[in-house]
Parts: structure tokens; C-alpha cells; sequence
């Protein structure tokens, strides 16, 4: 086999995608109107498929941070942390975000990805197991591969499933390090953190939770989900990302353990790239300020997260998780939800088409992602549109399955 | 002699598992490549490794899974960990 043989199969898998009409995975937009109007193909679409959740990609506070600091700083550091890339603006966010969160030392990475590799891979060695939920971020397996740690995979959402496979490694020897998420970007469900942080104490583990989704959505000053089911104290570790609630891009982690600090002269993804731009330090500040000031920003993504699942349930959709601003719809099958996602896309509407293998159970989901910004409006439009197509493709497979038995 | 038949009774387990993906019938034996031959994609493998993990009460590490390819590498790898008790 050559090197490249790996990759000549890939057209042959896109090419039963694209079928149907776009292409889901190269999808460009070529203009943006607004936190939830973009254009795509020359056509105004509703975006209903970021994790802009709190609409503050066009925040003008935000953007004002910004351009200030790209006049006053320049374009980009060109250098990393460890050499000429630290600028105090880097330290006072590095203050900011573990003050937000209530800890007492954060690092900052340039994207969320980054941060769990980082952090993971720091934290753990070839002596340590780690505990990950099989539902867990491929960034997530990414850095417990890095670390060249015993993986062991447990049931998603599943405390009894941990203790079990605690159980059964025993209390003594490697040190255990339990990585769940907060908030699951592909079906919208959320860990069930006070069960697993009593299962953490059971068997002296430390725990590890990724925010991404969860950050700015959940807990009274918007600290995640930990904060809402009143665990914050007892996380080790909760890592997040600027690219999501706080609409720029970078990622962090945050502990309250005195040795976390010093990570900092461990953790490769930390040390040798280049670090965030003076303008995006600019705009996650003045973000996280925006989540500490604006509670309504909360209460109205909620709203409009209920509205959209509500409508779509009402609309008799098979939804995969109580109402969350992550709302996926399950379609039978990775043809029906192609096609579905191309008439959504036809209508107006951006959504993300998730299919195996990068989606848990191998479902097929046509997965949507409120915004604060969103208007009661565009709501209903999205559900309206899913209304019509779903009804649609239902009855297009049906006629196909019909005339498959036909021909049989 | 007798462990051969131990071996026996978790291929025989672990075929019957694999059934569901088995979407070609093609007749599964040791040598049988999971990835390749069964045309299973990486989650699913997880999720099967799973269910192996339930029956036979073990944990398979993922560091493991770079290294079993076949039907007989699985096999291989439940009876190291002790599942065929």
C-alpha cells in the first residue's frame, strides 16, 4: 500500500454525499450580515449552526477591543509564550479567565483543541490511566493518545459504568484521571457531573471537565455546568474555549491545584506555538466582561433554545436531548439526513449535517445550535423549514423503500 | 489442548458479536481483518470493544487497539486480559 493510498478513497465516500446536491463538508460563506445571517452561494441563510451562543461575534464593544488593540499591538505576537509571544495582555487574560471561573491559575492555548491536547497530555504519563466518556471530543482522544496513558473507555453519561471499570483496575498503582464534557456538542445532553464527581471520591481519581459548550450557557456568572449542578470545587481541571459562548478563538484550562502553574514549562501545545493575537486577547476580554455584565444574554438564549426545541418536537421530530441551545434532530438513516440537510439549505436555513463515524452510535443528525441573537422570527422559520423538508425526505424514502420492494 | 478450546468458545463469542456488521457475509475465521475485510468504522469498533468489555467483565485499554486487527488479535487480546474465565 503507499503512503497516499490511505486518501484515494475518499472521493468515492463524498462522492454518495454530494450526490444529492452541495457538498455539506466545503460549505463557504462569503459574507456575514449579522451574528446569525450569512451568505452562501450568493443566497442570505439563517445560521443555525455555530456555537455562537451568545451572539457576540458582532458585539461592538468586542469588536471596539479588537481593533485597539490590533492599532496599538500590531497584527500577531510571531513569537510563543515561553520566548517573545507574552504580552501582558496574555497574563491579564490568563487573570481574567481563572477569576471568571473561580480559580486560581488558567493557561491559555490558541484553540480549544490545543488546550486538551495540552493539558491532557501534560497531566498524564505512561504510568496513569485515564477514564474517558466514549462520547467524549476527538481532541480529547487526541491528547489521551499524546500521553501515551492506559485509555479505558466508559458508557457515555454513565457514573455506575466508571465505578465499575475503577473497580476493576484497582486502587493501587497508576494515578486515575476521569475526562467527561459538560455540555455534548452532537446531541445536546449534558453529564450528569454531581454523580461522577461522588464516584471521582470514591476511588480517589482526579476529574477533568471540558466546557466548551457549556461555558457562558450554564451556572449563575456563566461558568459552565459544574457551576449550575453546584460541583465547581470538586472539578480538578475545567478547560473551556474562547471560540464558542465568547465568539473569538483560543482555549484555556483552569485549576485551583498550586502545581498546575508550572505546567506552563510542560505542556508542548503551550510552549512551542505561536500565541493568540493582541486583537483576539482584545475581544475574549472584553467578552468575558460582556457574560459577567449581561445575565439577560443567558436568559434569552435559554428562551430561544426552548422555542426552537419546543417548535421542532411540536413539529413531531425525533429530538436527542431535553432542551439545550444544542438541538439535534435524528433522521433515520445518512441519506435522508443529507438529503434533509440540502432542502434546509435550499430554504434558507444552515444547519450541521452530522453522520458516522463522527457522531455516537453511528446516528445520522441534523444538528442545530441556538443563538441569543437569533429572533423569534428566524425561530420560526427554522422550524417551519425543518417541518416541510423532513415531512418531505420522510415520504421521498418511503417512495424509495416502496419502489426497492416493487422491483423485489 | 484445553485452552485451545477456551479460545474456541470467545472466537465463537466474538464472531456471533460481530454478525451485525458483518453487512457482506463473508465468512469470518481468525484471520479475518476487522477494519479492512468488515469494512467497520472506527467508532463502531469502540462500541463493539465495548460490548466485549461488558460480557467478559475487562477493560480493553485503546492503547491495545493499534494492535489488533483481526478476528484472532481480539481473540487474542480477551483472553490475555482474562476474559475467558
Amino acid at each position: 500500500m503507499s503512503l497516499l493510498d490511505k486518501l484515494s478513497t475518499i472521493p468515492e465516500r463524498l462522492d454518495v454525499i454530494v450526490q444529492s446536491g452541495h457538498d455539506p463538508f466545503n460549505v463557504t460563506i462569503s459574507d456575514v450580515k449579522s451574528a446569525t445571517q450569512v451568505v452562501i452561494d450568493g443566497r442570505d441563510v439563517i445560521m443555525a449552526g455555530s456555537n455562537n451562543y451568545l451572539g457576540l461575534t458582532f458585539d461592538p464593544d468586542c469588536i471596539k477591543a479588537g481593533q485597539q488593540a490590533l492599532s496599538a499591538l500590531g497584527t500577531g505576537t510571531t513569537g510563543s509564550r515561553i520566548a517573545n509571544g507574552t504580552y501582558d495582555g496574555h497574563q491579564d487574560l490568563e487573570q481574567r479567565i481563572a477569576a471568571m471561573m473561580g480559580c486560581t491559575a488558567a493557561l491559555v492555548y490558541p484553540s480549544g483543541y490545543q488546550a486538551n491536547l495540552g493539558v491532557i497530555a501534560a497531566l498524564a504519563s505512561r504510568d496513569d490511566t485515564i477514564l474517558i466518556d466514549a462520547d467524549c471530543h476527538a481532541c480529547i482522544y487526541d491528547g489521551c493518545l499524546m500521553s501515551g496513558a492506559t485509555i479505558v473507555r466508559f458508557r457515555h453519561n454513565s457514573p455506575e459504568d466508571l465505578d465499575r471499570r475503577l473497580q476493576q483496575l484497582g486502587g493501587e498503582g497508576s494515578n486515575k484521571l476521569i475526562i467527561v464534557e459538560g455540555l455534548y456538542s452532537m446531541f445536546g445532553d449534558t453529564a450528569p457531573l454531581k454523580e461522577f464527581v461522588a464516584v471521582k471520591k470514591k476511588h480517589g481519581a482526579f476529574l477533568y471537565v471540558d466546557e466548551a459548550h457549556s461555558l457562558g450557557v450554564f451556572g449563575e456568572n456563566g461558568r459552565g455546568l459544574a457551576e449550575q449542578q453546584g460541583v465547581s470545587q470538586d472539578i480538578d481541571f475545567i478547560v473551556g474555549t474562547f471560540s464558542k459562548s465568547l465568539g473569538s478563538i483560543g482555549g484555556f484550562c483552569v485549576s485551583n491545584h498550586p502545581e498546575f502553574a508550572y505546567m506552563k514549562f510542560t505542556s508542548r501545545p503551550y510552549m512551542f506555538t505561536a500565541s493568540i493575537s493582541p486583537a483576539t486577547i482584545g475581544t475574549v476580554i472584553t467578552a468575558i466582561e460582556k457574560i459577567r455584565t449581561h445575565p439577560e444574554l443567558r436568559e434569552k438564549l435559554w428562551s430561544n433554545a426552548r422555542r426552537l426545541h419546543d417548535g421542532l418536537k411540536n413539529a413531531g421530530l425525533k429530538l436527542c436531548a431535553p432542551a439545550s441551545p444544542i438541538v439535534s434532530v435524528e433522521l433515520p438513516d445518512q441519506e435522508s439526513a443529507i438529503i434533509g440537510w440540502n432542502r434546509l439549505l435550499e430554504a434558507g436555513i444552515y444547519v450541521n449535517l452530522a453522520i458516522p463515524p463522527g457522531t455516537p452510535n453511528s446516528k445520522s443528525l441534523l444538528r442545530s445550535s441556538i443563538s441569543a441573537a437569533h429572533d423569534h422570527d428566524q425561530i420560526d422559520q427554522i422550524v417551519a423549514a425543518f417541518q416541510k423538508v423532513i415531512t418531505l425526505s420522510n415520504s421521498l424514502t418511503a417512495n424509495q423503500a416502496t419502489q426497492e420492494e416493487t422491483i423485489v | 489442548m484445553m485452552s485451545q478450546k477456551t479460545d474456541d468458545l470467545v472466537f465463537y463469542k466474538t464472531c456471533d458479536l460481530l454478525k451485525p456488521y458483518n453487512k457482506k457475509n463473508i465468512s469470518l475465521t481468525m484471520e479475518t481483518d476487522i477494519a479492512t475485510e468488515l469494512e467497520i468504522d472506527s467508532v463502531a469498533v469502540l462500541d463493539l470493544i465495548m460490548e466485549i468489555e461488558d460480557i467478559y467483565a475487562i477493560s480493553i485499554p485503546m492503547n491495545l487497539m493499534a494492535d489488533i486487527r483481526t478476528i484472532g488479535n481480539l481473540v487474542q487480546a480477551i483472553h490475555d486480559l482474562g476474559g475467558n474465565k
